[in-house]
């Protein structure tokens, strides 16, 4: 047979775009994967680090606890490395699993970076001890500027250090960040981790881990899952029931919950699902989109959240002689974790976290002048928020409600 | 011709006058400014004069009654005594349900209402100050072991049974904690009232303007915020289990004495819709109100009547609260269906206030639903 050069073209192009159709890749409806009828989704590692990280926050509100027993709770072990049974929950206890060495220890922004890692793991214990000396043999007295104590939230009992810091919030909303964020976005999502050592080739042939249905690379993106929705009563669909951690899932259905955010909720959870389809069809690139949309996202739900505070509490700011500063401390306390765990967040398509963690310090340091809550003023409180928003697509105005 | 030409200038005049107002009629359509010219301060004054003040006042004297009371119960530790007591609790309780509304000036101040009724009790802990004999009532964490939840407690359920219970309640600890608790109460309302008597009238009133800070934008906030907060969440959604999804039973108001939750309810409610209509404390006159001033609002711009729109509801909310029982706790535990009918219908008259009327009266809502963490 003979062709003439027009007919070549044809065929050319027509192989071509032939070879470049490939099937549209769609995630199922659910979370939901399986090999040889079995679910190939685990991750009770996160599970357990969220319990752990519950109880830890619960006992540190508990005046009767010591800093060895809560530290016990953060680390899994005794101060000495032995080990330990710090946790109501046996499960935990059984665990060789901590809080602690999960704390900045993600591979793209941690394992070169030690001194860092370590600065921020003992952040957390310099809270927890504080909470022990400074906030507990002070509870049953008022707080007043320069004076640990307790203030009324409306109707609820808060205790904080001399400057109207809740420690045990910092603790809790500086975990989303530390452990949740910073192990979900620079660890499990990173191509780095997912493609260590030879996890292509492996995932390519579908060659499982010993023992296990999963593959390592649909393991560790399982993983990343599993920092948000890993105490959720239906792993599957996990949107029904948001809320059921007091960590970063909580938070993700607080933005939700605001009109201008409707979506983020459903985005996070397609691109979690839509990368692990791409994961089981080998396609790494769409893959590592959906880890960018994550990457995006995430950190906007701790942006938008750390806005919030600071601008939900300019409503009742003692230097302006509100008598509900109590409510305002409280808010504080809160978007203090939250700009803390800002140096956990990650810029899509990049390695860097949207604030580096001089400019946490930054704009900790701004919060915390003097006697802290107790002097702060709304045009402080709006820079910080300007700062944040301006490096967001949000604006001050749609985080703040 | 002059006429003609006269008619032709008119005409282009017009043309151009039409096109005027159309462009200033569509500049901000969706937006009419509400013409309210409604005299605030008359309105502050009636309420400070004729309705705050007073019931402050009368929720004084049944505090008096109640020190009475107290005094003659601890001296004497008779049964009529305790039964003294107790009406006289009874009677302070339900005029503080015409007060608790007006959280500004000292009240808000110094969180009068936090220590005054906060539930659940946490009778833990009014145990554990009575067992210590030494306790801080002014601390935020001791809001759950006073007011008239603790006395509720120490009234009516240190023990389930008649027997055993003067003697229980008679021994000193108890007696100290019990006269802790309502010199507070009197305390507390001296310090309030006192306010309003010297300074805070003359400062509420003066306050007339219409800004955020304004006296009638907080008030009328305060009231928005008490209807939903305190009526409607803490009478009736809370127990029935609307937030939860479980009922809680035990977060009614008064579970221990349990009769009087309806009474106390339906007292809240009854001062609520005074506080609206502008009937004055004792009922002999009526003034400026926020029926009112939505009336004129309403007349001023030929819209809707809101006013009468909320008070249409609030009837039916009411009649739905008469039909539970007595003892609400008791409602909740056999037939919440009820409870739950009676929340649907007050929760009908937040939608109407929070958006219809506060638009009319363009006033900024300046409160959150708290976080709740």
């Amino acid at each position: 047979m003979k062709f003439n050069s027009v007919q070549i073209a044809i065929i050319l192009i027509v192989t071509v775009f032939t070879a470049c159709q490939k099937d549209a890749i769609e995630a199922p409806s659910a979370y939901n994967f399986e090999r040889n009828g079995q679910s190939t989704v685990s991750f009770t590692g996160q599970t357990q680090r969220i319990a752990m990280a519950e109880e830890l926050i619960a006992e540190l509100k508990n005046p009767t606890k010591t800093i060895d027993a809560l530290l016990q709770m953060y680390s899994n072990t005794t101060t000495a490395g032995e080990d330990a049974n710090p946790f109501i929950n046996e499960v935990l206890n059984q665990s060789n699993k901590s809080i602690k060495s999960k704390v900045a220890a993600s591979k793209d922004f941690f394992s070169s970076n030690t001194t860092e890692a370590a600065v921020i793991k003992a952040d957390f214990e310099n809270w927890i001890k504080a909470q022990v000396t400074e906030v507990f043999p002070n509870r049953n007295e008022l707080a007043a500027p320069g004076k640990a104590g307790q203030f009324a939230d409306e109707t609820t009992a808060r205790y904080a250090n001399a400057k109207g810091l809740e420690y045990n919030q910092a603790v809790n909303k500086g975990l989303i960040g530390a452990l949740m964020v910073d192990q979900m976005l620079n660890n499990y999502l990173s191509t780095t981790v997912l493609d260590e050592g030879d996890n292509k080739i492996l995932n390519d042939a579908g060659t499982v881990v010993d023992g296990k249905i999963y593959t390592t690379m649909e393991h560790k993106w399982d993983e990343a899952y599993g920092y948000l929705f890993g105490a959720a009563s239906n792993i599957a669909n996990p949107l029904k029931n948001l809320g059921e951690d007091n960590f970063l899932n909580k938070y993700l259905t607080r933005v939700n919950n605001d009109s201008d955010f409707s979506t983020i909720a459903q985005d996070i959870f397609d691109a979690f699902k839509l990368g692990r389809t791409a994961i089981v069809k080998g396609d790494y690139k769409l893959r590592d989109e959906q880890a960018n949309i994550i990457r995006e996202l995430v950190s906007q739900v701790i942006a938008v959240r750390a806005v919030y505070y600071l601008q939900q509490s300019k409503k009742a700011l003692p230097i302006n002689g509100s008598k509900n500063y109590g409510t305002a401390f409280h808010d504080l306390s809160e978007g203090y974790g939250f700009i803390y765990s800002l140096r956990f967040t990650r810029k899509p398509n990049s390695t860097a976290p949207y604030f580096t963690s001089i400019e946490v310090d930054e704009l900790l340091k701004q919060l915390m002048q003097g006697n802290g809550f107790w002097e702060v003023n709304a045009a402080t409180l709006d820079n910080i928020s300007k700062k944040i928003a301006a490096k967001f697509s949000f604006t001050i105005a749609e985080a703040a409600e | 011709m002059r006429n003609n030409r006269s008619t032709n200038i008119n005409f282009a005049l017009l043309t151009v006058f039409a096109f005027a107002m159309m462009f200033w009629a569509c500049k901000d359509p969706a937006k009419p400014q509400p013409t309210d010219s409604f005299d605030r301060t008359a309105m502050l004054t009636f309420w400070a004069e004729q309705q705050i003040i007073p019931a402050l006042e009368q929720y004084g004297i049944t505090l008096v009654e109640l020190e009475t009371a107290k005094n003659d119960f601890i001296q004497n530790k008779k049964i009529t005594d305790f039964e003294l007591l107790k009406t006289a609790y009874l009677n302070a309780y339900l005029a503080w349900q015409t007060v608790a509304m007006f959280n500004i000036g000292e009240a808000e101040a110094i969180g009068y209402r936090n220590y005054i009724n906060t539930y659940p009790t946490d009778v833990a802990l009014i145990e554990t100050n009575i067992a210590n004999e030494t306790y801080n009532l002014e601390l935020p964490s001791n809001f759950v072991a006073q007011g008239f939840p603790a006395l509720d407690y120490l009234l009516f359920g240190l023990l389930k049974e008649n027997e055993g219970y003067l003697q229980k309640l008679t021994q000193s600890q108890y007696l100290n904690y019990l006269s802790d608790l309502i010199d507070r109460l009197d305390v507390l309302n001296k310090t309030v009232l006192n306010d309003w008597q010297t300074n805070f009238k003359n400062t509420f009133i003066n306050n007339n303007s219409s800004s955020a800070t304004a006296s009638t934008d907080k008030l009328i906030n305060d009231y928005l915020f008490y209807y939903e907060k305190y009526f409607r969440a803490g009478k009736i959604a809370i127990p029935a289990g609307v937030f939860s999804g479980n009922t809680l039973s035990h977060t009614v108001e008064a579970p221990y004495s349990g009769i009087y939750s309806k009474q106390l309810c339906l007292k809240a409610f009854e001062a609520i819709q005074q506080f609206f209509d502008g009937v004055s404390f004792d009922g002999l006159t009526t003034g400026p109100s926020l029926k009112q001033y939505l009336q004129s609002v309403a007349a001023a711009n030929n819209t809707e009547d809101v006013a009468q729109k909320i008070i249409n509801q609030w009837q039916i909310a009411e009649e739905s609260i008469l039909e539970l029982d007595n003892n609400f706790k008791q409602q909740v535990e056999t037939d919440n269906p009820k409870m739950l009918a009676a929340y649907d219908e007050i929760q009908k008259a937040v939608v109407i206030m929070k958006v219809e009327m506060m638009q009319a009266l363009n006033i900024q809502i300046d409160y959150v639903d708290a976080d709740g963490d």
